[in-house]
């Protein structure tokens, strides 16, 4: 009875105290909560490709900083306060911030610069190739370091890219990848990696050296929770337990948005969604044939009704925000113009048919919609839904290609050529021209624009232009919609504004504050 | 006795290669490469084809099975290709999650489950036994993400009485940490004497423990509630009414007695229809257990990752089978016989 009595007293006492004793626990720093789909891998700087980048880029920093389409300058100062090419873009200096420091207390320097670049090089992972040109990187000073390049490299865009331009420690760098996967991370960002418990949170931690200095207001801490399920990320919000949320469903965001206590913001994204038309497979090897395809797109009905006014109808290629790009003429959904160019191509009528492969959500309602249309005039479109490992597979093979494969595409670094060279240049094998587009004129344009983004910007950009408008003559893919950018977070969080940029997919806690 | 349990586990033994045997031909068998899902955004072709051979998925697939199974024997899991940590070592880390979780749910369905049946049983047709009844079917019914989503609607949404989802408090691993010696939380919290974490862990447990009770007690009510209405037909019971023997002690002690082979074999079943369930309970409050492992494990055609948890169910389900029958042993004298 004695120790009945006891159990209860305790339950009690746990039930009036662990209340008082979260609250305290919030009370003493001023955290944000977030809760996010993805649960990160890979805390490698050098090998990190995809969405680890949201927490490492609180952690780590780059030369420089990409700042949004309508800025005054290109470029704002990051590791790097100054910065200029030589020798057609071959050779590129860079003046260093004084006065930095790593989470560890070292310094933060030119030879710290070369360890890291060199380090990012030699492990080939990732997005390492962006580097792939470079031939040396010097210490001039210790506050100046010179990158010297075997063609004309745009350093200054890759430099300021996400993905593979990170600075790490050279204290992180000599304990190696296993010891960064572990996870580790010394950067020199605001935040310090604190705990992480793989698949439930990680933490980020206010490094007090930080050398942007902190404000009243600012989070000391961030608590990334894992939470896998959309509708849950939802009710995290609502209720203010979460004062950040990543991928909320576009259907939701519209009844979101008109909650009183929450934000949400949009910008233009980097990121278009596609469906890329086969050039070699029958029937559509027929360019008019393909044109046809374009025009039977209802680009209003999936950028309202799917993407709920989420995304616009695009004006070219690329989406209309990032440097190169062009506004061509593109096909509209006009069923009379599909039907005379179906008619025009010479492809029988009993064989106006076309397989569809994508992967599940927005695409694969688009692919639903466009069959609809399809049949409209007479086209008789075959779904194949699937996952995107197993389509990938296919798409790259002609004997099992689909005439139409679904497609999003974002740049690794500020660049047209990301799109272009990678979607569009003839490739063998083939990796992502999944259109099994190829086109010598076209192929020559991207690699003489390329070679001449980082010391001619206004002809590479002309070429590119060119080049996009070939391409849409050839109508090698139905570009379908130029996405948004989206960040949903709790009305009393400010700063939101400075993280919408198409550059950068994290959303730096840094510049939020409550 | 103990040569049957031997024969039982070599039995176990060659189950277990053929488990492991399917699950490898299968995973193998489907469309799509897991190395390219693994590389990030853009990978490119030379980075593939390095990954490839790294993996050892270059080779013929009868050599990367004997290559695999010589590794297992060694103890040797091999990597999860989607988190780069060795499978063993993420398995292990959410094998306490995942039984912390089926094992409670499993305790509240008996402890509810056999009481209600017996009850329905002995009063056929009351209200009692068609609450019972009604209540089973619709907890059947129930779609699992819908009934979980529906119990996070009310008391979280609503009352805002439990957390949403996860295991514990984020604040609590931060600020009032505990060692994690047995990976049960309840048990570890107790151990550490950290009450306030404790508490936050019993929370965290009770909806989706919830869940899990509710889709499967049905199961085993109607099945005690059916065999004890057999049993209780029997003259032996007959018998016993008319010497007065007190109610109680009829139903659980004789009756019950008699339907515990039929029992236990509907509770093993459901201990691995629990496991099976718990996928989805695990995905909807964020888990950090096994089957949540599973389903973005399958997604992304991380065969390693896939191979080690399916040896771990396969391996769990068929010991509970094997406990299962030598239980039988124990509650029926006229086995042991045979």
């Amino acid at each position: 009875m004695n120790f009945k009595r006891t159990l209860m007293a305790g339950l009690m006492a746990l039930s009036i105290t662990a209340p008082l004793t979260s609250g305290l626990v919030c009370a003493a720093t001023n955290t944000l909560v977030v809760a996010d789909r993805a649960s990160f891998k890979d805390w490698d700087p050098a090998s990190a490709f995809s969405e680890e980048v949201r927490v490492l880029g609180n952690i780590y920093e780059t030369l420089l900083v990409y700042n949004a389409p309508g800025s005054a300058e290109e470029f704002s100062p990051g590791l790097a306060t100054s910065w200029e090419s030589s020798d057609s873009g071959k050779t590129w200096t860079f003046k260093l911030r004084h006065g930095v420091k790593f989470h560890d207390g070292s310094a933060f320097d030119a030879a710290a610069v070369k360890k890291s670049i060199d380090y990012v090089k030699a492990l080939k992972q990732g997005a390492a190739y962006v580097w792939k040109a470079l031939d040396s990187v010097e210490v001039v000073a210790d506050d100046t370091v010179v990158l010297k390049f075997q063609n004309p490299t745009p350093a200054n865009l890759i430099a300021a890219g996400q993905y593979a331009a990170y600075i790490i420690a050279p204290a992180a760098v000599d304990k190696g990848h296993d010891w960064m996967m572990a996870p580790n991370a010394i950067g020199t960002g605001p935040y310090k990696l604190g705990q992480v418990e793989q698949g439930q949170q990680v933490v980020l931690e206010r490094f007090d050296g930080y050398w942007g200095g902190w404000k009243e207001g600012q989070f000391d801490r961030v608590i990334v929770k894992v939470v896998s399920e959309a509708s849950t990320r939802t009710q995290m919000i609502k209720n203010g337990e979460a004062g950040v949320a990543w991928d909320i469903p576009l259907d939701q965001l519209k009844v979101l948005g008109e909650n009183p206590a929450i934000k949400v913001s949009t910008a233009p994204s980097w990121k278009n969604f596609q469906f890329l038309i086969n050039t070699q497979k029958y029937p559509t090897d027929n360019v008019a044939f393909r044109q046809a395809l374009q025009y039977l797109w209802d680009y209003e009905g999936v950028t309202d009704d799917i993407l709920h006014g989420y995304g616009s109808v695009p004006k070219g290629p690329l989406p209309s925000s990032i440097w190169g790009h062009a506004s061509v003429p593109m096909a509209s959904y006009d069923l009379e113009k599909a039907r005379q160019l179906l008619e025009a191509s010479g492809v029988p009528k009993q064989d106006w048919k076309v397989s569809m492969q994508y992967i599940s959500g927005v695409y694969a309602n688009a692919a639903e919609l466009f069959q609809a249309t399809a049949s409209q005039v007479g086209v008789e479109v075959e779904l194949r839904p699937g996952e995107w490992g197993v389509i990938w597979d296919k798409a790259k093979k002609l004997d099992t290609a689909p005439n139409l494969q679904s497609m999003a595409w974002w740049p690794t670094y500020p660049t047209p050529s990301d799109w272009l060279f990678s979607e569009f240049h003839t490739e063998k094998p083939t990796l992502f021209n999944l259109s099994h587009y190829s086109n010598p004129g076209f192929d020559q344009l991207i690699e003489e624009a390329v070679a001449l983004e980082g010391s001619d910007r206004a002809q590479s950009t002309k070429k590119y232009q060119q080049a996009q408008e070939l391409l849409a003559k050839d109508a090698p893919a139905i570009w379908y919609a130029d996405v948004q950018q989206i960040r949903v977070s709790r009305k009393d969080i400010k700063g939101m504004e400075k993280s919408l940029n198409p550059a950068y997919e994290a959303i730096l806690y840094y510049n939020l504050n409550r | 006795m103990a040569k049957y349990i031997a024969q039982r586990l070599i039995v176990m033994f060659f189950i277990l290669l053929g488990v492991l045997t399917i699950t490898f031909v299968l995973s193998r068998a489907l469309p799509g490469s897991p190395v390219e899902m693994m590389l990030g955004n853009h990978p490119t072709a030379e980075q593939i084809a390095v990954e490839r051979e790294k993996l050892g998925l270059d080779k013929p697939l009868p050599i990367q099975y004997f290559n695999y199974i010589g590794d297992l024997l060694q103890g040797d899991f091999g990597n999860s290709l989607r988190t780069g940590r060795p499978v063993m070592e993420e398995v292990v880390r959410r094998v306490g999650a995942t039984f912390e979780l089926t094992l409670l749910a499993m305790f509240w369905v008996v402890v509810l489950g056999v009481p209600i049946g017996v009850i329905s049983a002995a009063r056929q047709n009351s209200v009692v036994d068609n609450v019972a009844r009604a209540g089973s079917i619709a907890g059947t019914a129930f779609p699992v993400f819908i009934l979980a989503m529906g119990l996070q609607l009310l008391f979280y949404g609503k009352l805002n009485w439990l957390p949403l989802q996860g295991r514990i408090d984020a604040s609590i691993l931060l600020d009032s940490p505990f060692e994690r010696v047995t990976g049960f939380y309840l048990i570890d919290t107790l151990l550490a004497g950290n009450f306030v974490a404790l508490w936050s862990a019993i929370k965290h447990l009770t909806l989706p423990v919830l869940t899990l009770v509710i889709v499967t007690l049905a199961t085993v009510t109607r099945i005690t509630r059916n065999m004890m209405v057999e049993v209780l037909s029997e003259e032996y019971i007959r018998t016993a009414i008319s010497y007065g023997v007190p109610k109680w002690r009829i139903h659980y002690a004789y009756a019950l007695k008699a339907t515990m082979i039929p029992l236990l074999t509907v509770v093993g079943l459901t201990f691995g229809y629990l496991l099976g369930g718990a996928v989805v309970v695990e995905f909807v409050f964020d888990w950090p257990g096994l089957g949540g492992f599973v389903v973005f494990s399958i997604a992304q055609n991380d065969f390693p990752a896939v191979m080690g948890a399916t040896l771990v169910l396969a391996t769990t389900y068929l010991s509970i089978n094997l406990i299962v029958d030598l239980l039988y042993h124990l509650v029926d004298p006229r086995l042991r016989v045979q």
